[in-house]
């Protein structure tokens, strides 16, 4: 894991090993300089090779429409691996292929001689800082040995070749340079190998004889601390005010929490334009009261938003982001690399840094759309340890989830059932204040005859048959909203099903591999009676077990 | 003439064997040392006034190191009433946006200095997209690519070196 040492104190953030995701990191700390008027520049480092990211590509020109002081080091040593960098790109030097992009300067130096790298990086850092603006080094370097330990390079590299990359060793170089032009003589840089090598050793020695870590703590900082409501510890509330649609609730609660706090930002497609406010309008009127400067448009590039969410929170814990993390769920799948990166950040950095991030998606069927205007992906986004996923149902429930989404560290992704926007049936009262923790369910309807679990549209499906069941069979079902699918609350839903002894699961989801089947399996495995599950799909999923 | 210096390093097989048919080119009426660069100092690169210099191109563009850790001796010298003729090989196929540049960053940094920069070639019979050793249409010295035209180098030399007999005081 060696790509993965950091020393946030310095701010030398952690990067993944997803090569030259970083980038889109860096512009986000970029915006974040700039937006705080902060002086300073962003330094992001990787191979030629990576440059072929599609997000690379994102990561500049986003930098250069924003204007922002980022430097991209492209360390160019001819290989990504085995693949010679022909097979990456048309041009020799991959810096040539930025060649078209407005306020971008590009600078080309010698990698393999310490002076001229140091000159190059010098004048990168003072012309991005100068003009605010990014800077491409492209440092023409050498690969001495293997990629890595498990690559041969002796497979694909002629003896030659072997051969003058040695005689290019820039570390070779740079001591003839200090000796031939009397810096230092051969006995004091010999005098500080020593040193350096006394030291490396000591360090090796401590590393190899510390202790191996306790493998329960593989579980220590998989999420960062949510915020904790005192107020709505149980996430429900009596008020009996005037009832507001789902999409106000959103709307009042985003302003809310935009006036509460003074370091929250928005972006997204379509986010801001005069009237407009988002692709569905949650968003609207946001900018003219908070400004462009703290809710703004995103090119359309979902990994972008994505990816400069994660960087712009690394910029200090106060930051609070919301993204329209796609114009609908169906549009997030461009922006997973930089979603999956997000849900390791905390783990990976030891705590060190949380990416404080709430992702709204407009999710799920019955607006009478196609295939991308109607897809649920909490099934796939729900495999990956590190995030919170949420599905409220109703106005007061979305607005108490997203004030404690913003609120709270880490990663939140925030689904909308954008069918239910405007809908009567999603309506409630809202207290201006509401806080719904996460990882508790809300019972919907009690009912000793059937424990139905959902989330989302279908909850109103459900609560609807409910009713009609009543009133045909007078026996009672329990519905209970999940409201929160990680963290997810075992508890009320054990409770019930050890009350009714029947469990239906309906959910919008795929019918293979989607969310319901991890309800199902979680209660085949939690129940003490050891319940076993049939399931079975019409149209929404449904999941039925018996005891 | 005067006496000329032919520079180039001695641990190279191809630009030596081409400074090499550059000295018989000249014939035995010149008096030509041959340095190597690996080992030069201020003192010796000083002690001529007529020198020709083999620089291969290397690396996308850049100097060979022997060259490269002289170029900051280079640029405290006082290079006025020097004549300087550079040949460099390079490759127009491999490195078509780079051929040959090492030929115009040493002349570049020897005309910044007094020097003057003779022997300049035309590109005729070349085929490539960029060269940062050309001036005015013209290479500024005596560009040579024996990794894909092996066969014309003898006649690009001799013609050269007959240019160079004019041109050398
Ligand atoms: C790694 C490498 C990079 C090279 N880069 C260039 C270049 O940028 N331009 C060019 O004209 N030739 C380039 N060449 C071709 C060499 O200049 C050519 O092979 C020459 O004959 C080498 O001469 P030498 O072995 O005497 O130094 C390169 C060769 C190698 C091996
Ligand atoms: C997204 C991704 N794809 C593939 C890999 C496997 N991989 C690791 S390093 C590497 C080559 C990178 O080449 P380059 O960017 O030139 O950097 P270098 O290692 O040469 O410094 C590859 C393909 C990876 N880590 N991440």
């Amino acid at each position: 894991m060696s790509n993965h040492f950091a020393k946030p104190e310095w701010n030398i953030h952690n990067v993944s090993s997803c090569t030259g995701n970083h980038t889109l990191h860096a512009v986000g700390v970029g915006r974040a300089m700039k937006k705080y008027k902060h002086e300073g520049v962003v330094f992001s480092s990787q191979g030629e090779s990576s440059v072929s990211e599609g997000y690379v590509y994102e990561a500049i020109n986003g930098a250069t429409n924003e204007q922002l002081p980022v430097v991209f080091v492209f360390q160019d040593n001819g290989y990504g691996i085995s693949v010679p960098k022909k097979d990456q790109t048309a041009n020799r030097k991959v810096a040539d292929n930025f060649r078209g992009m407005k306020y971008l300067k590009i600078i080309h130096c010698n990698g393999k001689d310490v002076f001229d790298s140091m000159n190059a990086v010098l004048e990168a850092k003072e012309y991005a800082m100068a003009n605010s603006t990014p800077v491409i080094v492209q440092a023409n370097c050498v690969r001495m040995g293997s990629h890595s330990n498990s690559d041969r390079h002796e497979l694909y590299r002629d003896n030659a070749e072997l051969n003058y990359v040695q005689e290019y060793d820039p570390l070779a170089k740079y001591r003839r340079m200090l000796v031939r032009y009397k810096r230092f003589t051969e006995e004091e840089l010999q005098a500080i190998d020593a040193e350096v090598k006394l030291e490396v050793k000591k360090a090796h020695k401590a590393g190899l004889t510390a202790p191996d870590p306790d493998p329960a703590s593989i579980y220590d900082f998989v999420l960062p601390e949510a915020y904790v409501s005192e107020k709505y510890p149980e996430g429900t509330h009596s008020f009996t005010g005037n009832e507001k649609k789902l999409i106000e609730g959103l709307n009042e609660t985003l302003k809310a929490e935009f006036r509460h706090n003074p370091d929250t930002y928005i972006w997204g497609q379509d986010i801001a334009n005069k009237d407009k406010g988002g692709i569905f309008n949650v968003s609207k009127g946001m900018q003219q009261e908070f400004g462009k400067e703290r809710v703004f448009n995103a090119p359309i590039a979902e990994d972008y938003i994505m990816g400069t969410a994660n960087g712009m929170s690394r910029f200090n814990d106060k930051i609070r982001i919301v993204v329209e993390g796609a114009e609908f769920a169906d549009y997030f799948w461009p922006a997973m690399e930089q979603f999956v990166e997000t849900t390791h950040d905390f783990w990976r950095s030891k705590g060190q840094y949380a990416p404080n991030i709430t992702v709204r998606l407009a999710s799920g069927g019955y607006i009478g759309g196609g295939l991308y205007h109607s897809q649920n992906i909490e099934g796939a986004l729900t495999t990956f340890p590190g995030v919170r996923i949420v599905y409220p149902s109703y106005a007061d429930d979305a607005a108490g989830l997203l004030r404690t989404s913003m609120r709270s560290k880490g990663m939140t992704v925030f689904m909308e059932p954008k069918a239910l926007y405007n809908d009567p049936k999603a309506a409630t009262p809202v207290p201006e204040d509401f806080e719904v923790p996460f990882g508790k369910a809300r019972v919907r309807r009690a009912g000793s005859d059937l424990t139905i679990v959902t989330y989302g549209n279908t909850t109103h499906m459900c609560v609807e048959v409910a009713d009609k069941l009543a009133e045909e069979s007078g026996k009672q079902v329990e519905v209970i909203d999940l409201r929160s699918l990680i963290p997810l609350d075992k508890e009320t839903v054990l409770k019930s099903v050890a009350k009714t002894n029947k469990v239906l699961v309906v959910h919008e989801d795929k019918v293979f591999s989607g969310f319901g089947a991890e309800i199902s399996a979680m209660i085949t495995e939690e129940d003490i009676r050891k319940v076993r599950c049939t399931s079975k799909t019409c149209g929404i999923n449904i999941y039925s077990c018996r005891i | 003439m005067k006496k000329i210096g032919l520079f180039y390093s001695f641990n190279t097989i191809k630009t030596a064997k081409n400074a090499e048919k550059i000295k018989n080119a000249f014939g035995d009426a010149v008096d030509i040392d041959k340095v190597n660069v690996e080992e030069i100092d201020e003192e010796t690169f000083l002690s001529y006034d007529n020198m020709v210099l083999g620089v291969p191109t290397w690396f996308d563009g850049e100097l060979p190191n022997y060259w490269d850790e002289f170029m900051p001796a280079i640029e405290d010298l006082k290079l006025k009433g020097k004549t300087v003729a550079l040949f460099g090989l390079g490759d127009q196929v491999g490195y078509p946006e780079n051929f040959v540049d090492a030929i115009g960053i040493l002349a570049k940094a020897l005309e910044e200095r007094g020097a003057k920069v003779i022997g300049l070639t035309s590109t005729e019979g070349f085929t490539f997209e960029r060269s940062a050793a050309l001036r005015d249409g013209k290479f500024l010295g005596l560009a040579l690519d024996i990794e894909n035209q092996a066969a014309l180098s003898n006649d690009r030399i001799k013609n050269w070196v007959e240019q160079l007999k004019g041109e050398f005081n």
